[in-house]
């Protein structure tokens, strides 16, 4: 099945990332936010993204038109709108979420498969928001999503063949390999990569050794293409934290509690690569300075 | 017979219909945005009628049922019944090392084409897509597949292997494939018939100059050497590829800037050539004005662009042992005298003297540019792929229909 036109709620990182790369592999996408203002930031944090793109020679300026106009920001979802599929990318607060698939279970169509984003919350549960729990299922998009290679695909409780496959066929016209998990808080990227950026702030803390050298040692250690501290700074560490509280609250097991570090760090105000410092100090194009 | 020429790219099918008997194109177009929304058919008829209309085209498959239609339309077609199509003839970028001309479409030629996909991911897919389309819409109409690579097959090992280690070559198919294979071909022949002699008495040097350009060392009517490579990317400076590089350049560029495979790929492939060098156009007509008008880079890139074309008139006459004729096509080599006139320069020694009033006059004609004392002879020819594609797709069905019946 060739997937034409997709719908996003949620302008933000996540919902950019998403429009983007479905943009690029050459399907129609609406992006909405309950905020115009933040819609028409997003817009031009793809934009933005696009521009990166070109000054690293991936992208022409004629390839970038196309994409561009391939997404369409909208304020509201139409009525019996005939979307392949809504994708929710709101912020990760289960309260919101399921007002924003009851909005979809209004408004669309029953041909739409329902997405949602989350990397810790309980699918299932979501889906008990709408009529139709069968037609949704979880796709797992790693930031920068244009740039992740992969997407961890999540059936639910109740979520049908038909509806894995179509997920499955949306993950591979975006071009990403495909990885199958059952549902259960964290799936596989975010559960064992808490972990191990917690460990290094920890490392930290306790005066191990300075950030570059953390990070430096495990990426020449191990052929890792960037280090635990960088990838909390590019994640965003007050986007981490939330992660991090929210399978602690789940799941209840230590190791995934933010360490105190990583809260002094948020509340000082230094969220990583998008204020410029967090671990590390970064120049205004996100690069790391050395 | 009657013939209709497709060349099935990502998006679009281009068409040309043929009366390919006399060798007469009736009518051409088209379909543009295939699968994205918006689709459009350009179609012209041979005496001038055209039309631009908005149509349904999700696959290819539509795309071609449009042609089809638009063929057998009362208004604006050619022909008053689906019968009167007696072949249809493909362009297929790719052939590998399994083609070694043009081949009636079977099982078993769509399945060797679909073996060389990963040797063409960005063309075979499409042009496969245009074959099955085909076979639905026209059951039982014989379809030949015609490969850029084809002609190219004569090259002996030492100018298609390349000194890596041999096992790439046994392991992925890595050596020299080069494309434009059509063109060359018929240029070739073209020039001999101008000459009036046999292609098989001469050697000629075609430099088909285009968005891509590729040059071919053609030996007594055979391929012995050609430009573009493993991909359209080795050879000559094009429009946005950058040619031959030293490979050591790409490793250590990809290291500063932290490159992935695919945006190096993007890099060499869309960012580099005339557009990279001269940060203006990768159109040689920009150049051109830019150039006449001393922008300095755009100077630059036409010195680049000329001065590769010249080494490698060099080079070909060398492994040809003394050339005959040298040939230019492709929408810069028939259409700039500049490009030609600068290619060709200090080429004296060689046996060449330029007409350059008849060069200059030559935009977009077929003409002899060199005087009459020239020893060697050089023509600007303008290529027709498809008519090749006809007539080879004419010459495969009529020879297997009379071994049939």
């Amino acid at each position: 099945m060739a997937i034409k036109r997709i719908f996003i709620a949620g302008a933000g990182r996540m919902g950019q990332g998403i429009a983007e790369a479905a943009a690029t592999a050459g399907i129609e996408v609406d992006i909405s936010d309950i905020d115009k203002s933040r819609l028409d930031q997003g817009m031009a944090g793809i934009e933005t993204s696009l521009n990166k793109a070109i000054e690293r020679w991936a992208l022409t300026a004629g390839e970038k038109r196309v994409i561009l106009s391939r997404i369409r920001p909208v304020m509201n979802i139409e009525d019996g709108a005939d979307h392949d599929f809504a994708i929710e990318a709101v912020p990760e607060d289960p309260e919101l979420k399921k007002t924003v698939f009851a909005g979809f279970d209004e408004h669309f169509g029953d041909q739409t498969v329902f997405v949602t984003s989350t990397s810790t919350l309980s699918i299932t549960d979501l889906a008990g928001a709408t009529g139709r729990p069968d037609r949704i299922v979880g796709m797992h998009f790693l930031y920068p999503v244009p740039h992740a290679a992969m997407v961890e695909v999540v059936g639910a409780l109740k979520t049908s063949d038909k509806t894995l496959r179509s997920a499955k066929s949306l993950a591979a016209q975006m071009k990403k390999r495909i990885i199958e998990v059952h549902e259960y808080p964290g799936f596989i990227t975010t559960r064992v990569m808490i972990p191990f950026i917690n460990e290094a702030a920890y490392a930290l803390m306790e005066g191990v050794a300075t950030a570059g050298d953390i990070d430096e040692a495990i990426k020449l250690g191990f052929g890792f293409p960037i280090g635990p501290l960088e990838l909390a700074d590019t994640i965003g560490l007050d986007d981490l934290m939330t992660v991090m509280e929210s399978l602690f609250g789940v799941l209840g097991d230590l190791k995934y509690k933010p360490c105190p570090m990583i809260r002094r760090l948020v509340m000082a105000g230094r969220l990583g690569k998008k204020t410029g410092r967090g671990f590390l100090t970064y120049d205004s194009g996100e690069d790391k300075l050395q | 017979m009657k013939i209709l020429v497709l060349n099935s790219g990502s998006s679009s099918v281009k068409y040309k219909f043929f009366d390919a008997v006399e060798g007469i194109c009736q009518a051409s177009g088209q379909v543009e945005r295939i699968g994205l929304g918006g689709s459009l058919l350009h179609h012209r008829r041979m005496d001038g009628d055209r039309i631009r209309s908005g149509v349904e085209a999700t696959d290819h498959a539509q795309a071609i049922e449009t042609v089809i239609a638009t063929l057998l339309s009362r208004n604006h077609g050619v022909i008053a019944d689906k019968t009167e199509i007696g072949a249809v003839g493909h362009r297929v970028a790719h052939g590998g090392e399994k083609f070694t001309n043009s081949a009636l479409v079977t099982d078993e030629v769509k399945d060797s084409i679909r073996d060389c996909i990963e040797l063409a991911p960005l063309h075979n897919p499409h042009n496969l897509r245009g074959i099955e389309a085909c076979e639905q819409l026209l059951p039982g109409v014989p379809q030949v597949a015609v490969f850029d690579t084809a002609f190219h097959h004569t090259m002996p090992p030492h100018a298609y292997i390349y000194a890596v280690p041999y096992i790439l070559y046994r392991r992925y198919g890595i050596r020299r494939y080069g494309f434009h294979g059509t063109s060359h071909r018929y240029v070739a022949a073209r020039a001999a018939e101008k000459m009036g002699r046999s292609l098989e008495d001469i050697n000629v040097i075609t430099c088909h100059l285009g968005n891509g350009s590729s040059m071919a060392a053609i030996h007594k009517g055979r391929s012995v050497d050609t430009s573009m490579g493993f991909t359209p990317l080795e050879g000559l400076v094009m429009g946005t590829r950058c040619g031959d590089i030293d490979p050591a350049l790409v490793l250590h560029v990809m290291g500063k800037e932290n490159l992935t495979v695919s945006e190096a790929t993007a890099m060499l492939n869309k960012h580099s050539g005339l557009a990279g060098i001269s940060g203006i156009s990768s159109d040689m007509r920009e150049i051109e004005d830019e150039a006449a008008a001393g922008q300095e880079r755009a100077v630059l890139a036409l010195d680049i662009f000329t001065y590769r074309i010249r080494k490698y008139i060099g080079a070909y006459s060398a492994a040809l042992g003394g050339i005959d004729a040298i040939v230019f096509t492709g929408g810069i080599g028939s259409n700039s005298p500049l490009v030609r006139a600068r290619s060709l320069d200090g080429l004296d020694f060689l046996g060449i003297s330029i007409d350059t009033d008849m060069n200059t006059r030559c935009v977009g004609c077929d003409a002899e540019i060199t005087s009459r004392e020239s020893r060697v002879k050089v023509f600007t020819i303008l290529t027709d792929e498809e008519l090749v594609i006809a007539l080879d797709t004419m010459r495969i069905v009529s020879s297997f229909q009379q071994q049939r019946g």
